[in-house]
């Protein structure tokens, strides 16, 4: 029992671990930025990713230098995604291992590391693959659903 | 004076009025639809050339024309380098090509050009044809300078060629000649490439005779949700960009354009899928249209028969088809049973076949059968693909396959066995099939199954018209019969090199050669 116990709380503490540098390797936390107070209705209309959320992610941590009206906030594009999430080039290597079978999102035949993050990846609002649009049939075999 | 004097006089001032407001409201919605002259504008930025697309065409054309020392814009609507260029099979058809002469293959330009005369009807404006034949080899040098690398193997006999003469790119790609150039217009200096920038209109001389720059949107975000984009969607902000010799108009087919496609060929409802990329709207041509450029050939769109309604896009099913089902199997009315075409036809005759049945039950794809032995070995690892995302099923009985389309099963069997028997005595069929010769005394349809079935559906893959150019590529005005000053175009945009319908990999060979002169030319 004990020493069930005791691999639980080691493996946890390994995954956690493995987690944290996961995270702490795509960049050092925002720093401090203005306060938007956070209500029910602000988190229905722009509900975030739940790994965003996870984080505890506040609409200013992205949505930066754009005053503290959240009506007002614009689209953060590559730069605003890429200021945690490294650089393209990054991404596609981590996920270097598709590349065998030519299914690296990140790094498509078509297009290399240089789409917007944006054609599939969206925050508030559900992602849309654009792998899709030609291989409707075989995305689901390549990969799981776009975050 | 009388009174009726008097109200004639009134009349004719409130007549006078109305027609004064008329005119002011005419001249309003003219202001409306016509092109800006530049007196118009306010330019925001000046360049030498600005290109409008990054496919193919546009690429070559911006390639050379910023090697030659000028500063380039090039626009691009959607948020990806390429549009169809991207996602295209890589194939080239090259004529006398230095592949060719080193795999010891004979061809030449006037088989070539016989070839494409043969699948277009006759239609094709020839001397567009000879300009290729004349300067392909010298795009295929230019792709290779930018970085393009193809296959050094033997070139490919594609289906209505006399010849293999089509190289094919080292990634099965048109991105493998995309990548590479658009790395090479970055690097040179001067050019500067802006996605989900759309250009809007061209801006005109003052005296609106010649093309002299564009209005445009940047940070516009394309709406594939929208019924036509091009006039529901507002996003983005203003800017004006000079083009101080000229423009160049590679901006693409439009079988993705829910209304214009359906005006041209009313058959193509608006929920119908296509083989292009959801940016394929005429757009831009309706605007080179709008300053007098002459259309060509507009309503010959060609249609991929081979395409199925259970996969998005070009998918697997063409090659499955193509270089399987079609060859040695049928295609049968799902309704009755019954062969209603000849399979291995050209293009156009069974996407028209195909119509009949659709336009009477929307509904009723016809479905094309056939076992193991139709299918060309290239085609085995695709068949895997084909069956693991559904596209394509198997059955082990021809009971089974007929009542998963709801085929009537007796019938079915009997347009099978009349169909082997033809086959397995050398008589010609019904549809005359070319295929059929080589199984005298074999069933081309294996009883023993197991059988293999595809739906199929039409998509719009290629539209052959557009705006008429000469061999200079520049475009001819409607109103002159000359040259627009300052206007270039090159790539599907224009009209009349393919005639009716075009042969397979000599869209990559239009776009590469005349992006290059376009380039060379401007």
């Amino acid at each position: 029992m004990r020493s069930k116990k005791t691999l639980f709380t080691v493996g946890f503490f390994v995954i956690l671990s493995a987690v944290s540098f996961l995270i702490a390797s795509e960049g050092s936390p925002p720093p401090a930025s203005p306060h938007v107070a956070m209500t029910p209705e602000l988190k229905e209309k722009y509900p975030i990713k739940a790994h965003h959320a996870k984080l505890s992610l506040r609409c200013t941590d992205c949505h930066e230098k754009q005053g503290d009206n959240p009506e007002d906030f614009k689209a953060i594009g590559d730069e605003g995604c890429l200021s945690c999430h490294k650089t393209k080039q990054y991404l596609a290597d981590r996920l270097k291992f598709m590349d065998a079978l030519h299914v690296n999102p990140h790094n498509s035949i078509h297009d290399g590391p240089k789409l917007y993050c944006d054609e599939c990846h969206n925050e508030h609002k559900p992602s849309d693959n654009m792998c899709l649009s030609c291989h409707s049939n075989d995305v689901k075999i390549w990969m799981r659903k776009t975050p | 004076m009388s009174n009726k004097e008097t109200m004639s006089r009134r009349d004719a001032l409130k007549l006078g009025a109305l027609s004064t407001a008329g005119l002011a409201m005419l001249s309003a919605s003219n202001a409306m639809a016509a092109a800006p002259t530049e007196k118009d504008v306010k330019f925001d930025e000046e360049y030498d050339v600005i290109v409008i697309g990054t496919g193919f065409a546009g690429l070559a054309a911006a390639a050379k024309a910023a090697e030659r020392g000028y500063k380039v814009l090039i626009l691009e609507k959607m948020g990806r380098i390429g549009g169809n260029s991207v996602i295209n099979g890589g194939g080239m058809a090259v004529p006398n090509s230095t592949w060719q002469k080193k795999y010891g293959i004979q061809d030449s330009g006037e088989l070539f050009i016989k070839d494409c005369l043969k699948a277009g009807l006759g239609i094709n404006h020839v001397e567009l044809l000879e300009t290729i034949v004349k300067r392909a080899q010298d795009a295929l040098d230019f792709s290779i300078k930018c970085g393009a690398k193809w296959q050094d193997v033997k070139p490919a006999w594609f289906g209505g060629h006399s010849a293999p003469r089509s190289l094919v790119t080292d990634n099965m790609s048109g991105s493998g000649v995309i990548k590479p150039m658009h790395e090479f217009v970055e690097k040179l200096p001067g050019c500067k490439i802006m996605t989900r920038t759309k250009m809007d209109d061209f801006v005109m001389s003052a005296d609106g005779t010649s093309v002299v720059g564009v209005t445009a949107r940047i940070n516009y975000r394309f709406d594939p949700k929208l019924f036509s984009d091009d006039i529901e969607n507002k996003t983005g902000e203003k800017k004006v960009y000079k083009a101080k010799k000229g423009v160049v108009l590679a901006s693409g087919g439009f079988s993705m354009d829910k209304m214009f496609r359906k005006l041209q060929d009313p058959r193509i409802t608006p929920d119908q899928d296509a083989t292009n990329h959801d940016g394929a709207t005429a757009g831009a041509l309706l605007k080179a249209f709008q300053i007098g450029a002459m259309p060509v050939h507009i309503d010959w769109i060609q249609q991929g028969p081979w395409a199925s309604p259970d996969e998005r896009g070009f998918g697997v099913a063409p090659l499955l088809t193509q270089q399987g089902l079609f060859k040695l199997g049928v295609a049968v009315d799902v309704r009755n049973g019954k062969r209603f075409m000849n399979e291995m036809a050209d293009r156009k005759t069974r996407a028209d076949a195909e119509y009949v049945i659709l336009r009477e039950d929307p509904k009723a794809y016809p479905v094309t059968i056939g076992t193991y032995n139709t299918f060309e070995e290239q085609v085995y690892p695709i068949m895997e693909k084909g069956l693991t995302g559904g596209v394509m099923k198997k059955f082990d009985t021809l009971d089974a396959l007929a009542a998963n389309y709801k085929i009537p099963a007796d019938a079915l069997k009997e347009t099978i066995k009349k169909y082997n028997e033809d086959a397995k005595n050398g008589v010609e069929d019904q549809f005359k099939k070319q295929t059929l010769k080589e199984m005298k005394g074999k069933e081309a349809i294996e009883m023993k199954g197991p059988f293999y079935a595809i739906r199929l559906m039409p998509k719009p893959h290629h539209t052959m018209g557009g705006l008429q150019i000469n061999t200079k590529a520049q475009v001819i005005s409607g109103n002159t019969g000359k040259p627009i000053p300052g206007l270039f175009a090159a790539g599907e945009v224009t009209g009349g090199t393919h005639g009716a319908s075009r042969l397979g990999t000599v869209a990559v060979t239009d776009c590469l050669t005349f992006g290059l002169i376009a380039g060379e030319n401007i």
